[in-house]
């Protein structure tokens, strides 16, 4: 019998993670995982039932974290223009911080592996509100929620990837995503989503 | 959820050799009908095909007994 470690369970979660990011969900086995922890094959399975409990353990963890950053200081109630620039500094310094968990997220997201019921509803929440709130006083049209994502927040994250990646297309120099990019984007998104 | 009166609950785990789906079956009376086995699952995924066990006690020998009795191996994975 053994005790439930903290710091071996984080050490576990964060190469998880890793390897899935590297190597796909196939990369990632109990004994790979438990050679790259420094742990036992016995300790992993102390705190996962298998894989795929692993993996939904995972996700909901990462997802609250990214949850909590998001919702930093963000009123929904705010005026659009106001809230979404809000929403971007947030999930950009969210993403710069954690782009293994960016990149995971993103993974398992689309897997079958996710029930859309666990995503957190008070996220789900104050960005309905917010742009629920922001229709009713035409601040911004009605569309769509994945055209208004997709306009939203799409743009953002690409973004975020190339910074990340210090490249952008062939050829070009590193791309640096500052204040003053972040605004002009910004800006741009939100002249394509007013009335 | 935690059921047993106790509410204390022990995690083993053990190597074994079930590797099919209709081993699994087989099993599962015997290990359900276990009142001191909370939870199992057997990680069909895993070379060592791991068993794990949620009990109410830390002892592994009664559950290799039960296991071997039902024709496979069984050993617990040590550290």
């Amino acid at each position: 019998m053994r005790t439930r470690d903290i710091n071996k369970e984080t050490i576990i979660r964060e190469k998880a993670i890793e390897m899935i990011v590297d190597h796909g969900f196939e990369g990632l086995s109990m004994h790979k995982l438990a050679k790259a922890a420094g742990v036992s094959v016995a300790t992993i399975y102390i705190y996962f039932k298998d894989r795929e409990d692993l993996i939904q353990q995972l996700y909901a963890e990462e997802m609250q974290k990214m949850v909590e950053a998001t919702l930093r200081d963000f009123d929904p109630e705010s005026h659009f223009d106001e809230g979404l620039k809000v929403q971007w500094l947030n999930r950009m310094n969210y993403c710069f911080e954690n782009p293994y968990s960016m990149f995971f997220t993103e993974q398992v997201k689309h897997s079958p592996l996710v029930d859309r019921s666990n995503i957190d509803t008070r996220f789900l929440n104050a960005m309905h509100r917010f742009v629920h709130r922001a229709i009713e006083r035409n601040e911004i049209i009605p569309l769509p929620v994945e055209i208004y994502w997709s306009i939203a927040f799409a743009p953002l994250y690409q973004l975020v990837k190339f910074h990340i990646a210090k490249s952008s297309m062939p050829g070009r120099p590193p791309f640096n995503l500052d204040e003053s990019k972040i605004n002009l984007a910004l800006s741009l998104v939100i002249k394509a989503l007013k009335p | 959820m935690k059921t047993n009166a106790t509410n204390e609950e022990f995690v083993l785990v053990f190597r074994t050799n079930i590797h099919r789906k209709k081993d699994v079956k087989s099993l599962t009376p015997l290990l359900n009908g276990c009142s001191e086995i909370i939870k199992w699952n057997i990680d069909l995924a895993d070379c060592d095909n791991v068993l794990r066990i949620e009990a109410t006690h830390p002892n592994h020998e009664p559950v290799i007994h039960l296991v071997k009795k039902a024709g496979y191996n069984c050993e617990e994975l040590t550290d």
